[in-house]
């Protein structure tokens, strides 16, 4: 069954204005690749569950349990 | 530098939130704001230079800042401007860089193309323009640098290697290791940007740098 360590498809922790969650979307999108946005300034149960997996986003958990931070040339965001 | 026409006029300026205000709206990291706050690495030397700095007739008096709670710069460097405006006396007034990106416009880094946060602008009572610092010091930068060039060697990563050209495994590690090494310089560097700041103001109104 999936859960958030193993997803249906891949889990992509994100802050609105970050530029490289912004690359990795737009990437995303058109490679046609599905996923879940979760964004972390919602809330902080969000935020929290995010730290739990990396420093700083995008952070992308795979279905195949794989944790990645970051995107592109940038370090990512600090959260 | 913001353009010769501001959006900050001083009914934009008293629309932004004080600290206590921000922190309702942002509900968010109280808990590293709080931490942040109690330890403000400010000295006495720092505070008697900013009052001198603040008694000046074109002195300081507003502070302005642009942040997002979520960010942790904002969250490090944030309490620094509170701390000095409860000593100083300067009125600080923060927007959300998301819902004020006319402001935000004013203050882009690296030849206009990043929104980085936090931003402190530094006016006089009547706001006037003096001089502004922006996400972190530059001995951060140069650490963050630093501890690439470490991290490259320690894990055998071609000099080249970028976090935009290693494969995801590589990246990961590489990514794991300039955290792990900078993670240590957070107070150092919550001390260089005090520093830094003191450097503008001191040469925006012709200050001597010591307190």
């Amino acid at each position: 069954m999936p859960d958030d360590l193993h997803p249906a498809k891949p889990i992509v922790y994100t802050i609105r204005g970050c530029d490289a969650c912004v690359k990795l979307l737009r990437k995303w999108d058109t490679d046609g690749v599905a996923y879940e946005e979760r964004h972390v300034e919602s809330a902080q149960s969000v935020l929290d569950e995010a730290r739990r997996y990396g420093d700083l986003v995008p952070i992308v958990i795979w279905p195949d349990g794989r944790v990645e931070q970051g995107f592109g040339d940038t370090i990512g965001c600090f959260i | 530098m913001p353009s010769a026409t501001t959006v900050i006029t001083p009914a934009r300026f008293a629309e932004g939130l004080s600290y206590s205000g921000f922190l309702a709206k942002a509900a968010l990291n109280h808990d590293k704001f709080d931490a942040s706050y109690q330890s403000v690495p400010l000295t006495e030397d720092d505070l008697s230079f900013l009052r001198k700095a603040a008694q000046l007739p074109n002195g300081p008096a507003k502070i302005l800042a642009i942040a997002e709670a979520w960010c942790g710069d904002v969250y490090r460097e944030l309490p620094t401007q509170v701390r000095i405006a409860e000593a100083t006396g300067m009125e600080l007034r923060i927007f959300f860089r998301d819902e004020n990106p006319d402001i935000m416009d004013e203050f882009l880094s690296n030849s206009g193309k990043s929104r980085a946060i936090p931003v402190f602008v530094y006016y006089t009572a009547d706001l006037r323009y003096i001089t502004h610092f922006t996400e972190r010091s530059a001995s951060a930068h140069a650490g963050l640098e630093a501890a690439k060039t470490e991290a490259k060697a320690e894990l055998s990563l071609p000099a080249t290697a970028t976090f935009d050209n290693l494969p995801d495994a590589d990246r990961q590690r590489f990514l794991r290791e300039v955290i792990a090494k900078i993670r240590p310089y957070s107070l150092q560097w919550r001390q260089d940007a005090i520093q830094e700041i003191r450097s503008l103001l001191s040469a925006a109104l012709k200050l001597p740098h010591a307190g």
